[in-house]
Parts: C-alpha cells; sequence; structure tokens
C-alpha cells in the first residue's frame, strides 16, 4: 500500500470517527442555579394527578417544551424550574429558550410546526390562539382535563380561559364547552410608569395619591402630563408605544372597543370608541402635544429621565430597576365610562398534536401554571401569576420595586372591568391589526380626520370577519 | 481531430470487464424494474387516503420513478450496445443514488443532529488538540535540523506519535464510543440496512462503470470524459442549487397557485391569489373630498390613490391596497438608495484610487459597515434616530442652538422624527442602507477602475483632456460593465428590502404603512397571517418586478456598450 493510499485512508478514518462522535447522544444539561431571590412563601402546588398510564415507561419519555422569556434572568429561571419538574413529575424535559432581535419566536415556532420538529409543549401569545387551534396546530386538551381529578378552569383568570375553553365547532365556552387550548403562563396588564423626580421638579400632585382620592382621572391626567411638558421641549408628560395595547386602553376606558360585544363585527367607529380614540388624539402634537411623538419608542426617553408617565405592561418592570431616578407606578387613569379600561394580557401554554407523550404533556401543561412554578416566574418582576390565588397575589406584593404593586392588581381586578387580550374567533386577527393600526396611526399624526376614519374604517376592517 | 474529441484508445474487451458490463446491465434493468413497480404503486395509492403522504409529493415521486426508471432501462441498452451513452447515464444514474442513499442513511442514522451534539463536546477535546498543535510543532521543530538527518528523523518520530495518540484521545474524549453505540442503536429497523446496502451497491456500480477497461469498450472519447469530470466537480454546487433553491423556487410556483396556510392540504385556487393582488378599479369622483366607499364596492375595494385629470377627480380603488402600497414603497425606496449607493460609490472610489498617502485606511474606514451584520447596524441607528434622546437630533440641536447664540439665526429646532414620521422615515431606511452598502460598492468601483489600462488616460491627456472630460470620456465608458454589475445588484438588494424595516419600523412597516416593502407584506401574509399561497404569488409577482428591472438595465448597458464599442 502506498503513502498516498494510507493518507486516503487515514483521512477517511478520521472523518467517519468525526461522524460516529457527531452521533453521540446529547449530554444532559447541567442544573442551572436557582434564583436568589424566591418568593417569600411559595404558595401551595396542586398535586399534578395523572388521568391514564404513560404511553411508555416513564424513565424514557422526554419533553421538549419553550417558552418566550421576557429577559436573560427568565431564562435561567425557566432552566431550573425544568430541572425541578423534572425530577417531580417523573420524565424528562428539555427546556427550549425562544425569541431574539433577530428571529421572531413565532415565527420559529410555526417554522418548526411546518416541519415536524416544534417542541411538545410551548407558549404562544393569547392573540394567536384561535389561529393555532382551528389550524389543528395546538391540541384540545378538554378531554384529558375533564378527566383530571382537582383540575378546574375557574381556578385562572375568566378572560384568557373564555378564549382557552372556546369550541369554534359549537360557539360554547366554559368548562364544559369540551375545548381546552391551554392553560395561561401568566398575566399581565398596564400601569402608568412614573418619573416621581420629574413630577415632583414639574410641581405636579402626586397620581398615586390623586388615584387613592378617586381623583385620577382623563383631565387630571392630562393636567398632570401638561405640567410636566411644561418643563422644557425635550421633557415630555406621558408616553407610549405604538400598536393595539396602549391606543386600546383609550378606547376602552371610554366605553368603546375594538369588536362588539361578540367579537364578530367592528366597532371602531361607534361615538364611545371614537370619543377614546379623540383624547387619545389629543396627547400628541395635533392637540395637547404633551407625548412623546407617536411612533417612537417611549422606552429609552422615560430610562433617560425625559417622560414623567411612561404607559406599559408589568414586563418593563426588570428595565425599570435599573433607573436612577425614584420611580414607582400607578393605575391608568379613569375613564368616561368610569374605568381604566385596561388590557388584561396573557398567553398560554399548549401542547403540540404531534407529540408521542400527551399525557406527559397535559401533566407537564399543569405543572408550569401551578401556584409554586408561577411564583418563582414572577419574582422576576416581570409578570403576574394567571391563577386566581390569595396567597399568589400576597405574594406579588411584595416583589417590590415598584412601591405600589396594587396597582398592576387593581388593573386585573375584575372591578376595573379589565378587557381580555384575545384572539379572533370569527376572523383574522393579524389582518385586522394590520388594518387598524395605521388608521389610528393616520388619526393621532392628522394625516385622517376622525370623522374621515369613522365613515371608513368599519367598511375595511369588517372584511377580516368570515 | 482535436485533443479532447479523441477516442480512448481502444483496447478489446476483456473478459472482466465484459463482466462488469454485464452486471451492470443487470443491476440497471432490475432498478428500471424496480422503480417501474414502485411508479405503479405510487400511482395506484393516489386514490388511497390512508397513505401518510401528501398528493403533490406522490405526484412527484411517481414522475421521479418514471424518469429513474426510463433512463435506467435506456442505460441498460446503450451498455449492451456498447454506447457510450450507457456509461455516461449509469454513472449519473449510480452517482445519484448513491448521494441519495447516503443523504438519507445520515439522516435515519442521526448524524446531522449529532453533528450539533459534537459543537457541544468539542470543548472536551480541546486539550488534545493543543497536543497534537504541540506534536507539529516538535515536527517542525525538527525540519530545522537538515543537516543531522538522524536527529530529524527522531523527531519526526515522535511528532507523529504524539499527534496520533492525539488524535486518538481527541476523538475518544469527543465521544467516538458514545457515537458509535448510538450509531449502532439506529440500525433498529429495516430502513437503515436497506439505505446502507443502497450505499454500497450504487458505489460498487459507479465504481465498475466508472473503470478506464470499461469507458474503452463502450467507445467513450476524451470529451466524454471531461464532461462527465466536470458534472462531477459541478455536481456538489448544483445539487444544493436544484435541491434548496430551483426545487423551493418551483415549489412555491405551485402554492402560489393554492390557498395553502403552509400546515393543511392546500386546495387549488389557480389564479384567484393573482387576480386578489392586480385587482384595481378606477372610478370618477363628484367633488375631491367624496368620500371612495361612496363610489367603491367596499365589499371588494380600498382606497389607494386619488387624482385628478382635467378637473375631474378619480378614486383607485384596489383589492389588496397593502400590496400596491408596498410596492410603491419598494420602488421610492429603489430611487431613493441605488443612486445614492452607486453616484458617490463611483466618485469616492475615483479618489480613493490616487495614491496620495494614508488611501489604504480610508478604503478599510469605508469599507467598515459592509462588514458589519445588518440587524446590528440597524438597532444602533434606531437608537440614534430617536428623536427624543437620539444623537442625530442631539447634534441637530446643538447646531441650532449654536446659530441662534451667535448669529441670533432664529432657526427653530426641527426636532425630526425620524422614524415616526410617514414622510421621513423611508429616507431614513434609506439612508442607513447607503452607509452600509457604500463600502462594498466602492470596492467593486475601486477594481474596476485598477483594471482601466493607463495608456487610454495617457492619450487623453497628449490630446489634452482634463481630468474631468477624463472622468467621463475614459473612466464612465471602460466601467460599464463595473457600473452594470453594482447597479443590477444593488437594484435587487433594494429591491428586496426587509431586515432595516423588520428592526427599524415599529409597529412593522408603520408609520402608516410607509415602509411597508414587498418582502416584508410577503413576510407577514406567510408568516404572520398564515397566507403561504398568497405570500408566493406575492414572491412570484416581485420576481417579474426585478426581472424586468434587471432586464431593462441590461439591454441599456448593451446598448451603450454597444454605442462605446462603434
Amino acid at each position: 500500500m502506498n503513502r498516498k493510499s494510507l493518507w486516503i485512508i487515514l483521512s477517511a478514518l478520521i472523518m467517519a470517527s468525526l461522524l460516529l462522535s457527531a452521533c453521540a447522544p446529547a449530554a444532559a444539561p447541567a442544573p442551572t442555579q436557582a434564583p436568589a431571590q424566591q418568593p417569600a412563601e411559595p404558595t401551595s402546588a396542586p398535586e399534578v394527578k395523572s388521568t391514564e398510564a404513560p404511553a411508555q415507561p416513564a424513565g424514557e419519555v422526554t419533553l421538549r417544551w419553550r417558552t418566550r422569556p421576557d429577559n436573560k434572568e427568565e431564562t435561567g429561571v425557566y432552566a431550573s424550574v425544568s430541572d425541578e419538574l423534572a425530577k417531580r413529575l417523573g420524565f424528562g424535559l428539555k427546556y427550549e429558550p425562544g425569541g431574539s432581535e433577530s428571529s421572531s419566536y413565532q415565527d420559529v415556532l410555526k417554522t418548526e410546526i411546518a416541519a415536524g420538529t416544534a417542541p411538545d409543549v410551548f407558549w404562544i401569545p393569547g392573540t394567536d390562539v384561535a389561529d393555532f387551534a382551528t389550524r389543528g396546530l395546538i391540541l384540545n386538551l378538554g378531554e384529558m382535563a375533564a378527566k383530571t381529578q382537582d383540575f378546574d378552569v375557574n381556578n385562572f383568570y375568566a378572560g384568557p380561559m373564555y378564549h382557552l375553553t372556546y369550541n369554534p365547532e359549537t360557539d360554547k365556552t366554559g368548562a364544559d364547552s369540551g375545548a381546552l387550548w391551554g392553560l395561561p403562563r401568566d398575566v399581565s396588564t398596564f400601569a402608568l410608569y412614573l418619573n416621581l423626580d420629574l413630577l415632583n421638579e414639574a410641581g405636579a400632585p402626586d397620581p398615586r395619591e390623586l388615584a387613592k382620592e378617586g381623583k385620577w382621572d382623563w383631565g387630571v391626567f392630562l393636567a398632570v402630563a401638561k405640567q410636566v411638558r411644561a418643563l422644557g421641549s425635550d421633557i415630555y408628560g406621558y408616553g407610549a408605544n405604538a400598536w393595539w395595547g396602549p391606543y386600546g386602553v383609550w378606547l376602552n376606558a371610554a366605553g368603546g372597543g375594538f369588536f362588539n360585544e361578540d367579537r364578530t363585527a367592528c366597532a371602531l367607529n361607534t361615538p364611545e370608541s371614537l370619543k377614546g380614540l379623540e383624547f387619545e388624539k389629543s396627547l400628541y402634537k395635533a392637540g395637547e402635544d404633551v407625548a412623546v411623538p407617536y411612533g417612537e419608542d417611549s422606552e429609552p426617553p422615560f430610562r433617560a429621565g425625559k417622560v414623567a408617565m411612561f404607559q406599559n405592561g408589568r414586563w418593563a418592570t426588570p428595565g425599570t430597576r435599573q433607573v436612577d431616578f425614584n420611580w414607582d407606578v400607578v393605575e391608568l387613569p379613569n375613564g368616561p365610562s368610569g374605568t381604566p379600561g385596561n388590557w388584561l394580557f396573557w398567553g398560554a401554554y399548549a401542547v403540540n398534536p404531534k407529540t408521542p407523550h400527551p399525557e406527559e404533556a397535559w401533566k407537564l401543561v399543569q405543572a408550569l401554571t401551578e401556584a409554586e412554578t408561577q411564583g418563582k416566574i414572577a419574582a422576576l418582576g416581570a409578570n403576574i401569576p394567571s391563577r386566581v390565588s390569595q396567597e399568589a397575589l400576597d405574594t406579588f406584593l411584595t416583589l417590590t420595586p415598584p412601591t405600589n404593586n396594587q396597582a398592576f392588581l387593581n388593573g386585573i381586578d375584575p372591578k376595573s372591568q379589565p378587557t381580555a387580550e384575545g384572539p379572533l374567533w370569527a376572523g383574522s386577527w393579524p389582518e385586522y391589526d394590520a388594518i387598524m393600526g395605521p388608521a389610528v396611526q393616520a388619526v393621532i399624526t392628522g394625516d385622517k380626520s376622525l370623522e374621515e376614519f369613522a365613515k371608513t374604517i368599519c367598511d375595511e376592517a369588517n372584511k377580516v370577519f368570515k | 481531430m482535436t485533443a479532447t474529441a479523441a477516442a480512448l484508445p481502444h483496447l478489446s474487451e476483456d473478459r472482466h470487464t465484459t463482466l462488469w458490463l454485464n452486471v451492470a446491465v443487470l443491476w440497471h434493468a432490475g432498478f428500471a424494474l424496480l422503480l417501474a413497480a414502485s411508479g405503479i404503486f405510487l400511482l395506484v395509492s393516489l386514490a388511497d387516503s390512508t397513505i401518510p403522504i401528501a398528493t403533490g409529493l406522490r405526484v412527484f415521486l411517481i414522475a421521479l420513478s418514471l424518469l429513474g426508471g426510463v433512463s435506467s432501462a435506456c442505460a441498460a441498452i446503450f451498455i449492451t450496445r456498447r454506447d457510450q451513452r450507457g456509461r455516461m447515464l449509469s454513472l449519473v444514474i449510480n452517482y445519484l443514488g448513491f448521494v441519495v442513499c447516503l443523504a438519507f442513511d445520515l439522516h435515519i442514522l442521526g448524524v446531522y443532529v449529532g453533528l450539533d451534539v459534537l459543537a457541544g463536546t468539542f470543548k472536551y477535546g480541546l486539550p488534545f488538540l493543543l497536543l497534537g498543535f504541540i506534536g507539529y510543532l516538535i515536527g517542525a521543530w525538527g525540519d530545522r535540523h537538515e543537516d543531522f538527518p538522524q536527529r530529524q528523523q527522531a523527531y519526526r518520530r515522535l511528532s507523529q506519535t504524539i499527534s496520533l495518540i492525539a488524535a486518538g484521545l481527541w476523538l475518544l474524549s469527543v465521544g467516538l464510543l458514545e457515537g458509535l453505540r448510538a450509531l449502532l442503536q439506529q440500525f433498529n429497523s429495516p430502513l437503515p440496512f436497506i439505505l446502507t446496502a443502497g450505499i454500497a451497491v450504487f458505489a460498487v456500480l459507479l465504481r465498475a462503470v466508472g473503470r478506464r477497461s470499461v469507458a474503452e469498450a463502450l467507445h467513450t472519447k476524451r470529451q466524454h470524459e471531461e464532461t462527465l469530470t466536470g458534472l462531477l466537480f459541478l455536481s456538489p454546487n448544483l445539487l444544493g442549487f436544484l435541491l434548496f433553491f430551483a426545487a423551493p423556487l418551483l415549489f412555491s410556483l405551485l402554492i402560489s397557485f393554492t390557498n395553502s396556510d403552509a400546515f393543511n392540504p392546500p386546495d387549488w385556487v389557480g389564479l384567484q391569489n393573482y387576480q386578489h393582488l392586480l385587482n384595481v378599479t378606477i372610478q370618477p369622483l363628484s367633488s375631491s373630498t367624496q368620500l371612495a366607499n361612496e363610489v367603491l364596492d367596499v365589499k371588494i375595494y380600498n382606497e389607494l390613490a386619488r387624482f385628478e385629470i382635467l378637473g375631474q377627480s378619480y378614486v383607485i380603488g384596489a383589492q389588496d391596497k397593502l400590496f400596491w402600497l408596498a410596492l410603491r414603497n419598494t420602488l421610492v425606496y429603489c430611487l431613493m438608495a441605488v443612486p445614492v449607493s452607486v453616484i458617490p460609490a463611483l466618485l469616492l472610489a475615483t479618489l480613493l484610487n490616487s495614491k496620495l498617502p494614508g488611501m489604504k485606511l480610508f478604503r478599510a474606514v469605508y469599507f467598515l459597515p459592509s462588514v458589519a451584520a445588518i440587524v446590528g447596524i440597524a438597532l444602533i441607528w434606531q437608537w440614534l434616530y430617536n428623536s427624543a434622546i437620539g444623537y442625530i437630533n442631539y447634534f441637530i440641536s446643538l447646531t441650532v442652538n449654536f446659530a441662534n447664540s451667535l448669529f441670533n439665526a432664529g432657526w427653530v429646532d426641527p426636532k425630526l422624527q425620524w422614524l415616526s414620521d410617514s414622510n421621513s422615515a423611508l429616507i431614513a431606511i434609506a439612508l442607513m442602507a447607503v452607509w452600509a452598502t457604500l463600502g462594498f460598492n466602492i470596492v467593486l468601483f475601486l477594481s474596476g477602475l485598477q483594471s482601466i489600462p493607463r495608456d487610454l488616460y495617457e492619450a487623453a491627456t497628449v490630446d489634452g483632456a482634463n481630468p474631468t472630460q477624463q472622468f467621463f470620456a475614459v473612466t464612465v465608458p471602460m466601467l460599464a460593465p463595473t457600473t452594470f454589475f453594482v447597479l443590477t445588484t444593488t437594484t435587487i438588494q433594494a429591491m428586496q428590502l426587509f431586515e432595516q424595516v423588520f428592526i427599524l419600523s415599529n409597529p412593522l412597516g408603520g408609520p402608516n404603512n410607509s415602509t411597508l416593502s414587498l418582502v416584508v407584506y410577503l413576510y407577514q401574509n406567510g408568516f404572520q397571517r398564515f397566507r403561504q399561497g398568497y405570500a408566493s404569488a406575492t414572491a412570484w409577482v416581485l420576481f417579474i418586478v426585478i426581472f424586468g428591472l434587471t432586464l431593462f438595465q441590461y439591454r441599456r448597458q448593451r446598448s451603450s456598450s454597444g454605442a462605446y464599442e462603434g
């Protein structure tokens, strides 16, 4: 055998060895250290009971699950939770964080579902539930839930559960609808993040005090914003980002909304909705000019100390904890309807219909949404437990700053009549949003009159309903 | 007769060659029958909905079986007739068969997934790689002792021993044994055995038919050999192109005639997607302020635009308003970004082509943005553009305040809303894109400039042409091919505007749809609205627009270069 042949054989052997070593099964991930900050008193977890014997020995089952963390710290907590649940549930779990600046969480997930490589359990935003359910991309857990002892849909907030138990075949919703598309991971709502130093400098009254006294309404809110705006051309009284959440609250608070009551038609042209939109317009350049220009990201100027009242969800809390001015939160001001018109944001853990282990996946969904797990995640500050549990709420109040955590709880309190973020079972929510968003923006920036908006918007928007 | 057309020296066919040829004939006849049987089975199964294979895929497989079967049968016939076409066909079929079996086998055995695992365990082998490197250094050190052959030999042996031990330890440390065990565990069904046997059979046949004696027996000429060699070297790229570009392209054309949502079996809708995209109407208005929904069928159309001719106002209604807005935005963006990316690049390249000190530094500085990832660039520009705290507005404010305080100019700080004003958002995105692409175009122009013969400039100087005249009479015409390339690639890039909008606009395509580009729109339809069929139709319309523009530029370049040559 000549030297050349020897080298060829040797190279081939090394290549083959590389391929062989590449076939090695993945090593189990090292357990991630649990976060230092834990809920003071973890709420007791309901026992997750099996409904049927698993399809194969528990030791051989490994489920992949995925959620979109709100920040890097959450990734560590989710990994830690995954390890703990794996020990308790008796089968393997592999947590996969999803979403980054350049790869949309939903795009990656949808691509994986189409390719048949999606995780067994995954989180989806509340607005996506209908699109996923009607296309068979998530498993109906209704049958398994009915067989599970102690499981009760009423343990969670009613708003999300309305949509998660909606049966598109019968138009029924609730525990006996025969449908359960998942369980809510957490809930969230809007509050106004306050720059107390800026309010103090402007000599404006403290919105928290005004809220306690029941005087916190649109008129007072506008007056406070004006006082702050008078501090300088680069100082703003109010800031919010340009998506359906922030502008929706003004419509809701005026007694209007995006849809009619049964969510089968556009209601953007009702007098109440128009009143809300008119008020929001008055905050911007075309009106009183107290707000960060519409369409600009308001978070950087708020964190730079140039915005007094920044409307955002609980998810903005970890970032706001880094600012170097005194801050707190207050609930949104009451509108003409007597409520702040807030949203109840949520997303749900759902099960891949192609999972070979649906029973284990259902157990995992229950475990991920039990009070103890939710408490661990909520401790990082980005969200609120989705279980209706006084213990969970009491724990949430201890997760400071902000001092006035009660503002968030007031936002999701049924007395405040929050509108649950929800899918559009009778149409396409992304298409509706694509029509509504630019039209609202055109009104706020003065490119379109409110009258023209009122006369045309629903002709266009109603086309997305089936 | 040319050398390439010369036949290979023909020797009489020996027994060994005859045996291989007979084996090849039998193999191809059998393979043709196998494929024919598969095709018939798939054809029969078309009506059977219980088989978990999509109808489209089944039709494709039937066509593939038919094509493969006929080719294999032809190969058998040609080999029997001792026709070189038989060898050509046989080599192609066996090569493709080998590649397909290997790819599927590696997939079934989990090697592709395993490569990810290797990435995870690679770190454990790093010390041994270092040891291997030390072995190499010892060998390299030994090469310095040319005057002492024995010492040099000893160093080499030591180097080889250490390198071999390091390689072995490295393979063990990254998981060779676990990999071997995992691989063997995958042989738990007939499929890996069948695929592995397929690899062996195709490889043996490939080797047998590729033998020189077989080539001679089939009267193969040198040009055929060279064609085969060329195809072999082309094959990795060609197969990659067919598999990952041409096939998805054709697939997207197919689904553009369906209502595919990417998840469920689609329905054929013919040209409905294209009709929906392109359906527009023009209606007269009684006055310029009349509402469009009074004259348009609002169940179908939305107002797209208004215009006035001879005192009569008209409204244009479109069934898909967003498509036309996206097309308009994309073309406007092209008109803004392409000239500003090309003309300054040419001027700067001309400057940078001069032999002044420090030019290499400037070339590097201009090229730097092209190296950076577009997502990173866009995130930085997003921050710079922020109207409240961005640096661009900050410097504008400083300038205005400075002018007002020094000259009492009375200027008003414009507080530009770069990304949140529908009048400026697309311009802001174009500015950023120009900044990012200018450097690359400069490099292309520089290479073009350096290929222009200096004699032409010397002749022009002798004729009394000044630098400006030389630029327009020599540089610009001589750069025509480079300009065509730069113009075409920049236009295509601009027409495919996506990342910048994806990062910079909030909401996507905003404000007020002023940055909605065609690619963003098809992304929204395909990924956010579950309309893959419609998104594919949009992609094909975009393809036609880009193709038309490129063809236009090509014809212009041909005519102008023809005029120059004439």
